[in-house]
């Protein structure tokens, strides 16, 4: 039983995740080639073969107060990022999760639907609804103007990564908060009604604490890949919106420099799996042994 | 096995089986869009082959795809710079002259570059110069010059148009730029000159609304921003896009006086192309004058092939931006592939120009 | 919500009628773009091998998720749950990179078969995360009850563990269908000749102007999927669901 489950899943993974990411990892202590690609990990001459790697890349990166900075605004971002999704997703999952059950999964599939359109392609509808010639930027500019304050642009700005993050991300905190939400004992909630419990109350005693399961899997799954983001505040942040997932791309694109790119991959995704981990021991520390 | 899960199946293997079948395919890894549909046909008719016709979207793209030992590619079409890498990399085929009697229709300016002296293993296809572009009342109304770099970067300038300009987000092309404006050559390897060229980026980047590769045609045509760095090609599509929806400004472009890039793409064959003589047939196949100049009436792209220009729409032809003059074509270069070092120094760079 | 989540549709939809070629204004209605699109084969091709992958792969990745969540959720491991997470974590490129260094070793030839190997592997994680979610403070002892009736091992996890779990295990499918019909960087990089698929079309679109003919595909795509969903929802009967 035990190793049927367990295995198939695991033997996937080490072959098509472990084996090749392992093949990067151990490239990140060696030298990058001339013209890109990865160089020979040891050289072979008259004493015979010998390793030849370095510790340079994770110098460098710990050396730099480039990086950290990088590091630092990612990790704003995806917390904000994290943050707008979980006040946005909440109220509609439960809404999902509280109609009947013939309209259930019709509003489920509703939400997830937007998301078969090309992410560029919603990206590119995105930049219009926020176009300086488009009513959103033109409304807001009237009020900002008849308070008196100079008019701003929606466009290219920290404003647009934000929103153009929560609305890639949105499904990947909706459809956890769903699953978890869907199973509640609507009798818990009667009951604690026959108690004198408001409204309020029920939420925050009895629904929110039965779902931080719920909750933490959608944080991560949205927390993390934000972190490593790159493609929207390459095309919505306008000439400050460089994250950190841009400068590992361009270290195994423009620069060829596959050992960098690598080292900072490395360094990327310890930085997820120990904020996540964070979270997690808080969230239970916090709640109690029950969740 | 229920009907849906039949159909999948039957459709899987259908897929897979008729990949595996067809004899005679030419495997193309070009550009998106680079080839006109009816050329395509023509080619496919021609030679009672099909063709398969995969994209990248940039150089750097394809360079990583190849590094990592991606191989089945029959015919290639980098940039220049990425032609000199992939030689340095032994990665190309030498190509035998004898099947290509179509050569001699290149203009002998675009022959013998640089990257490929002798043109051993690459065959020019088509080029883009990178350059200005910009909303011809406006800025004839607020007095700025458009025919020098220093609209992009001069901050007495650039003031009157602040978030109405965008630059391309490529650290080679805005450097290039930023080094012609400070009158060094694109190629210069002097890194005190290439500080001073990231210090005129800096300095002028808050005027800027974005770096921007995609979308500045579309901008540009709604009159959304003013002045932008950019492709010939694009800016020709923009132009006639302006005058079709009836705008009150008209789109112009231009070569400025300190020079541009010249981009040229070049068909070249992988050493371990399975069939090298398929794309020997289609290289010169485009060589012949009348299937050149269909890409440049579809996309507004240059043209190196001198026979092609009596096919060429007269609007396009006539466009200087595309089709420069012998003195312009003179004030033009190729951007050389980068040492390690030099890459590095740009990288770090270019981390800079964008973090702040 | 939901209008935040369809205005941007609005849009695509629109343009897809806009005679414009660059979408910078509204210049009039035409079906121009759908005629270009049913002339172009190579866009064709290019959604039915996306729809293709993405429905191998987020099947394939949602029957070994489902175990991964189950597995996490029975017993104490070491590997399993690091195997999990990392990947969630790893930025794609790197991913794509190995992957298509590894394949090249081991002399795979790339195209379908490598970008479907790679989409499930991608894809499961984030089924075994919805599962887990799904799963977590389940009630043992409905199982517990079936076996004391007498059930099988098999059957408790038939009628009692599956409808259990049905809401999570379809919130998953629907994760990494989304995953993987979206993809461009893995796909990129593990995609041999003639996979294209449509991320791979539309974001190489970049040295040649993006048209319309990209916004009635998506329109064409949102109009089919958005049918099958209705369709699903009148005709099947009612999906389990975990309530009784």
């Amino acid at each position: 039983m035990r190793r049927l489950l367990v295995w198939p899943p695991q033997a996937y993974l080490i072959a098509f995740f472990l084996v090749p990411t392992l093949i990067m990892v151990a490239s990140s202590f060696a030298w990058p080639g001339e013209e890109g690609g990865l160089s020979s990990f040891w050289v072979r001459d008259a004493q015979g073969i010998h390793f030849d790697l370095t510790f340079d890349n994770y110098r460098d990166i710990f050396t730099s107060r480039l990086f950290l900075v990088l590091f630092a605004r990612s990790l704003g971002y995806a917390g904000l990022t994290t943050a707008s999704c979980l006040l946005a997703a909440y109220p509609l999952a439960l809404v999902i999760a509280r109609s009947a059950g013939k309209y259930r999964n019709l509003l489920l599939l509703m939400v997830i639907v937007p998301f078969w359109t090309n992410f560029l392609i919603r990206i590119y509808a995105l930049m219009i609804i926020l176009g300086p010639q488009a009513a959103l930027a033109r409304i807001l500019n009237a009020l900002l103007d008849w308070v008196g304050l100079t008019p701003v642009s929606l466009l290219f700005s920290p404003f647009a990564v934000l929103v153009g993050m929560v609305y890639i991300y949105l499904p990947f905190m909706v459809l956890p908060l769903y699953a978890n939400l869907e199973k509640h004992d609507p009798d818990l909630l009667d009951a604690a009604r026959d108690l004198g419990a408001g409204s309020w109350q029920r939420f925050w005693r009895i629904t929110f604490p039965l779902s931080l399961p719920g909750v933490m899997a959608g944080s991560a799954l949205v927390f993390i890949p934000a972190l490593g983001a790159f493609a929207v505040p390459d095309i919505l942040g306008g000439t400050r919106g460089i994250m950190i997932g841009n400068v590992i791309k361009m270290q195994f694109l423009e620069a060829r420099d596959w050992p960098f790119g690598s080292a900072l991959s490395i360094m990327l995704t310890l930085l997820a799996l120990v904020v996540t981990g964070l979270a997690a021991w808080l969230a239970r520390r916090k709640v109690g042994a029950g969740v | 096995m229920s009907a849906p899960t039949k159909v999948i199946l039957l459709a899987m293997l259908a897929l897979f089986s008729c990949a595996a079948t067809a004899a005679d395919v030419l495997r193309i890894y070009n550009w998106n869009n680079y080839i006109a549909p009816e050329t395509l046909e023509r080619f496919e008719t021609e030679c009672k082959c099909r063709v398969s016709y995969d994209t990248y979207g940039s150089n750097e793209e394809l360079l990583a795809k190849i590094a990592a030992g991606a191989t089945g590619y029959d015919l290639l079409v980098p940039t220049g710079n990425a032609v000199e890498s992939l030689i340095k990399q032994h990665a190309l085929l030498p190509l035998d002259k004898r099947k290509l009697p179509n050569l001699g229709n290149i203009g002998a300016a675009y022959l013998d570059r640089f990257f490929d002296p002798g043109n051993v293993y690459s065959v020019p296809y088509a080029y883009t110069v990178t350059l200005i572009g910009y909303n011809e009342q406006k800025l004839h109304q607020l007095g700025i010059p458009t025919n020098t770099w220093a609209a992009i970067f001069e901050p007495r300038y650039l003031r009157k148009l602040k978030g109405r300009v965008t630059v391309l987000d490529d650290p080679r092309e805005l450097m290039a730029a930023a080094l012609l404006y400070l009158g060094y050559s694109v190629n210069d390897p002097n890194e005190t000159h290439w500080r001073e060229a990231a210090g005129v980026i800096m300095r002028a980047k808050k005027y800027w609304a974005a770096f921007n590769n995609t979308s500045y045609i579309r901008l540009i045509a709604a009159g959304d921003i003013w002045l932008a760095q950019g492709y010939s090609n694009d800016f020709f599509q923009a132009g006639l896009e302006a005058r079709k929806a009836g705008k009150n400004f008209t789109i112009g472009s231009v070569i400025p006086e300190q020079g541009a890039v010249l981009s040229l793409d070049s068909m070249v064959i992988p050493r371990h192309a399975p069939r090298p003589d398929l794309a020997y047939r289609f290289v010169n196949f485009m060589l012949a004058g009348s299937n050149s100049a269909e890409l440049t009436n579809l996309i507004g792209s240059g043209n190196p092939n001198v026979a092609a220009l009596p096919y060429i729409k007269p609007a396009i032809a006539a466009t200087a931006a595309i089709f420069p003059d012998r003195q312009t074509l003179a004030r033009l270069e190729q951007l050389r592939d980068l040492t390690r070092r030099q890459r590095q120094l740009l990288n770090r760079l270019w981390t800079e120009i964008k973090l702040y | 919500m939901y209008l935040f989540l369809y205005l941007p549709l609005v849009v695509v939809v629109a343009y897809s009628f806009n005679q414009s070629r660059l979408g910078a204004e509204w210049t009039g209605f035409t079906l121009h773009w759908y005629q270009v699109l049913f002339a172009d084969a190579e866009m064709m091709r290019a959604a039915w091998n996306s729809l293709v992958i993405g429905l191998v792969a987020s099947v394939s990745a949602t029957v070994f998720g489902t175990l991964a969540g189950l597995a996490l959720h029975k017993f104490r491991l070491r590997l399993l749950p690091v195997l999990i997470v990392t990947p969630l974590a790893i930025p794609d490129i790197l991913w794509g990179v190995s992957l298509l260094v590894f394949f090249v070793l081991l002399n795979l030839t790339l195209g379908m078969l490598s970008v479907i190997l790679a989409h499930v592997a991608f894809c499961i994680s984030y089924v075994a995360v919805v599962i887990r979610a799904r799963l977590s403070g389940m009630d043992e002892s409905l199982v517990e009850a079936a076996r004391d009736l007498g059930a099988t091992a098999w059957g408790s996890f038939r009628f009692v563990t599956l409808p259990l779990m049905a809401p999570g295990i379809i919130a998953g499918a629907l994760l990494a269908f989304t995953m993987s019909i979206d993809d461009f960087v893995i796909t990129f990089f593990t995609a041999g000749v003639g996979t294209t698929t449509l991320p791979l079309k539309i974001y190489t679109m970049i040295k040649v102007t993006v048209t319309p003919e990209i916004n009635a595909v998506s329109t064409l795509l949102m109009v089919l999927t958005m049918l099958l969903v209705l369709a699903i929802a009148r005709l099947s009967p009612q999906i389990p669901s975990g309530k009784p």
